[in-house]
């Protein structure tokens, strides 16, 4: 028997250029339950000072039923549970538009995350790489969309990818 | 509990004016256990922000922090001159990051007022910021406009 590393066949991750046609849709894995711990942490280290996010007290007294998640925890989670399925074969995060931010969420809630390909072009100075568009969604346990933003990458090409 | 006490009174819809530009106080420098903890935080599964051994043979020999960590922090280090009154956080638009950022890297943050309007309701209207980002060599790591609903100053006392 050979070593293990040997007979070892990559079980690859994340999707190329030459994958994504426009209009495609993909509904993302995982979800995620924001709890109280997450948002602590986060609000905490990104020095997030707006009491609503770390004060239950001042949250109800604004009309919440608690804390409410800090938004940008709700962004960078609905990105991430779309980095495996959109732009895990690397190449830099280039921009964020049109961004909305559409209902509050609380901890205990579970984000779910969707997206559908705008466009996609090859990289003029990086022939390895392409430019890829997507309108990601993120919703919450009612299916009530918290979230909306568009996103666009530098997305590896096959030919060079499959070297990786 | 007095909430009106909690948060600062400088910083209300009337004190944004268009035109006026802020250097936020204070600066963080990046730690690799942080940026790394909120990536796999958030489930961002790109391993070029987690995996020192395979960036090491990349283009910047070392992980790169995640652009929504990036974004998170320079908002962060904007926070508490232009959201601790916010009501509610409505968009950002226009997000750019022109240079990557790595642990140890110290950031610092900037905004610009850029429009003010009456929102839907009287206690609060609507600031459309643009917020930097600075590395410690004062090259632009994030840039990005951001739309705040904030409260209006209490005409009462508390």
């Amino acid at each position: 028997m050979s070593d293990f590393r040997e007979r070892a066949v990559l079980w690859p991750k994340g999707r190329f250029f030459e994958d994504f046609e426009p209009g495609d849709r993909f509904e993302h894995h995982w979800g995620r339950t924001i709890n109280e711990g997450d948002n602590a942490l986060f609000t905490a280290t990104t020095l997030h000072f707006n009491p609503r996010y770390f004060n239950a007290e001042y949250a109800r007294a604004e009309g919440h039923p608690g804390v409410v998640a800090c938004p940008m925890l709700v962004f960078a989670i609905v990105f991430g549970l779309s980095v495996e399925d959109l732009s895990e074969s690397g190449g830099a995060f280039l921009g964020v538009e049109d961004l909305t931010f559409q209902r509050p969420v609380y901890p205990g809630e579970t984000l779910t995350a969707r997206s559908v390909v705008l466009e996609r072009r090859p990289s003029s100075s990086r022939p390895e790489l392409g430019i890829v568009s997507w309108r990601t969604e993120g919703f919450n346990q009612n299916a009530e969309r918290v979230i909306e933003f568009t996103r666009t990458n530098l997305v590896g090409r096959r030919a060079a990818g499959e070297e990786k | 509990m007095n909430h009106r006490a909690l948060t600062g009174s400088d910083n209300y819809f009337e004190d944004f004016t268009p035109g006026m530009v802020v250097r936020h106080a204070r600066g963080k420098t990046v730690e690799a256990a942080e940026h790394v903890l909120l990536t796999n935080l958030v489930m961002n599964t790109a391993h070029g922000h987690f995996n020192e051994h395979a960036m090491q043979g990349g283009l910047f020999g070392q992980r790169m922090a995640f652009g929504g960590y990036t974004a998170s922090l320079v908002i962060g280090l904007a926070s508490q001159d232009t959201a601790e009154n916010a009501v509610e956080e409505l968009g950002l638009d226009g997000i750019r990051f022109p240079t990557p950022v790595f642990a140890g890297d110290t950031l610092y943050a900037y905004t610009e007022v850029l429009e003010t309007g009456a929102a839907g309701r009287e206690d609060a209207g609507v600031v459309t910021f643009r917020h930097w980002g600075v590395n410690q060599d004062d090259k632009i790591v994030f840039e990005g406009r951001r739309r705040a609903l904030i409260k209006r100053r209490p005409q009462s006392r508390p």
